[in-house]
């Protein structure tokens, strides 16, 4: 059955938005990332309008997130001050970007930003997931400990100053990586439209040394308030969230995400990231091929006032 | 356009005067349907019917090749492009009438002239790749056989209105040609709207647009609980 969508002003078939909201729900729940990276260029690929695909994959994150932050937390894999102190860093950083955005769509050069940010951040990000965990799964077929995480190890983060007590990640360290991490983030997902989760997932395990169990429930809790920000701007600013569309996207979403944190919860570590590290290489060598390959037309329409 | 014989005259009606869009809407049929009064011969006769909708701004975009990435390099903004334009003939246009009358009554693609609003170099190539993305994405639509005689006055035409149609208020005309020059024509109003659902969800977005948002949030964070609590008692 098709359903008209009244903001995007076309019709879809209900299935397959169904199942792209499954699909990404599902490996949101298994990574902990928002899937905002994969749900946006799958709805253009179908043919949702750029603005309507991103505002409304926003909302789409947020239910998933949700559902995921629950689980998580049931499983007390919530680093609650960790989160926040992340979120005061990511509110600064959305209101930067939003602005940089502004200015790179009145360059025209909005398209060719998100595409580059997307390769450049998705490929460095794998490229460092790939190499790190393949490097653990062999030491640990070797019978040696991981080289990855150390709780106990110190690094230059703990030389800094206004340290603050995350209980949950068992960490002493100053506030002002993680509201860095945030600020970075917030930037990033203003002009990306995602959440962020795939790029603050890497830097909490790698950079802050976050246990990874509480990483992923952490970077949900964030998301979550980015992306429920994120709709509500979209909606007031540029009124292209499709409510329709969005519930079965939603709906999809929220059962997939269920799937993907059992299946989740059942592998170790190093695969996770391994598997991760595999689909962000895909998605960015994808985006790639489409900025070098040539077009099969060269123009390219937009309708309306700009 | 003084009739060239008095007699000749045209009559013409639009199967529906309103295309609802609904939420479940995928597109539908119009019938354009008519027949010639006091027929004269039918050999150097035509008649060529035009659905058009509202004009709209477009801006168009060329990419080029710069350091092996293809990025948007040009641009123009094109103005009084119509959103959807169909048209249907008895012939292939250009046997019809000259291409002077053609550009006149705005008949056929070839005829549809944008007004350029601002254009780094020539127009015309940003013109032609406007009319093929319309062309592929359906909202453009040209048949020179589209006009189909059921008896020597009588004719009808069926007009694909897909899903993408914007709302607002259309125009439908029907032109009776002889030898080459207009002699008599007909243009009847067609409203392109959604009602329903799909119309209070667009009136709620655009008049209560935080409300909106919120309700967008609200309902993304009760099913994500909903299916959390389901799959939790499941487990």
């Amino acid at each position: 059955m098709e359903i008209y969508l009244p903001i995007a002003e076309m019709s879809v078939h209900w299935l397959v938005i169904l199942g792209m909201g499954f699909a990404v729900g599902y490996l949101s729940g298994l990574f902990g990332v928002g899937g905002g990276f994969l749900l946006t260029p799958l709805l253009l690929f179908y043919g949702i309008p750029p603005s309507v695909a991103v505002a409304t994959t926003a909302s789409q994150v947020t239910a998933v997130t949700f559902s995921g932050v629950l689980a998580h937390w049931r499983r007390r894999s919530v680093d609650v001050m960790m989160g926040l102190v992340m979120l005061v860093g990511g509110l600064f950083g959305t209101a930067l970007g939003v602005y940089v955005f502004a200015v790179l769509r009145r360059m025209g050069q909005s398209e060719f930003a998100v595409s580059a940010s997307y390769v450049i951040l998705l490929g460095s990000v794998g490229g460092l997931m790939l190499n790190e965990s393949v490097r653990s799964l062999r030491a640990a077929r070797l019978g040696q400990s991981a080289s990855g995480k150390k709780p106990g190890q110190h690094n230059w983060i703990h030389k800094l100053p206004f340290k603050l007590r995350f209980r949950q990640s068992r960490l002493y360290i100053s506030a002002i990586p993680p509201l860095a991490l945030g600020f970075v983030v917030g930037i990033l997902s203003a002009i990306m439209g995602v959440g962020g989760g795939f790029i603050m997932v890497p830097v909490m395990i790698y950079v802050l040394r976050m246990p990874t169990n509480v990483v992923i429930g952490t970077s949900l809790f964030q998301v979550l308030f980015v992306t429920a920000a994120a709709t509500v701007l979209h909606a007031v600013d540029n009124h292209n969230v499709d409510i329709v569309l969005g519930l079965f996207l939603i709906l999809g979403g929220v059962i997939g995400v269920q799937y993907g944190v059992k299946t989740g919860a059942k592998l170790r570590g190093e695969q996770l990231r391994l598997l991760m590290a595999l689909l962000v290489l895909v998605v960015a060598g994808q985006l790639l091929i489409g900025m070098v390959a040539r077009p099969d037309d060269l123009y390219s329409v937009t309708v309306g006032k700009l | 356009m003084a009739p060239a014989s008095a007699q000749e005259d045209l009559v013409s009606g639009v199967s529906q005067d309103v295309v609802q869009i609904t939420s479940n809407y995928t597109g539908t049929d119009l019938i354009v349907f008519g027949a010639i009064e006091h027929a004269g011969a039918a050999a150097t006769r035509d008649i060529v019917v035009v659905v058009r909708g509202p004009d709209t701004e477009m801006t168009v975009r060329r990419k080029d090749r710069i350091a092996g990435v293809w990025i948007n390099n040009a641009r123009a903004r094109l103005s009084g492009m119509p959103s959807y334009y169909f048209v249907a003939a008895t012939r292939p246009l250009a046997k019809i009438a000259s291409p002077d009358t053609l550009a006149l009554y705005d008949l056929g693609l070839d005829a549809l002239a944008p007004e350029t609003v601002l254009s780094d170099g020539a127009a015309e190539p940003y013109r032609q790749a406007l009319l093929r993305a319309e062309t592929r994405s359906g909202l453009y639509r040209q048949e020179p056989q589209g006009v189909e005689m059921l008896s020597p006055t009588l004719f009808r035409v069926r007009v694909p209105v897909p899903a993408s149609v914007p709302s607002g208020e259309y125009n439908v005309q029907v032109y009776l040609f002889r030898d080459g020059s207009v002699i008599s024509a007909q243009s009847t109003p067609l409203y392109v709207d959604q009602t329903g659902f799909a119309r209070r969800l667009r009136r709620f977005a655009f008049d209560r647009p935080f409300y909106y948002g919120v309700t967008t949030v609200l309902l993304a964070v009760l099913l994500g609980w909903l299916s959390s609590a389901i799959f939790r008692r499941w487990n």
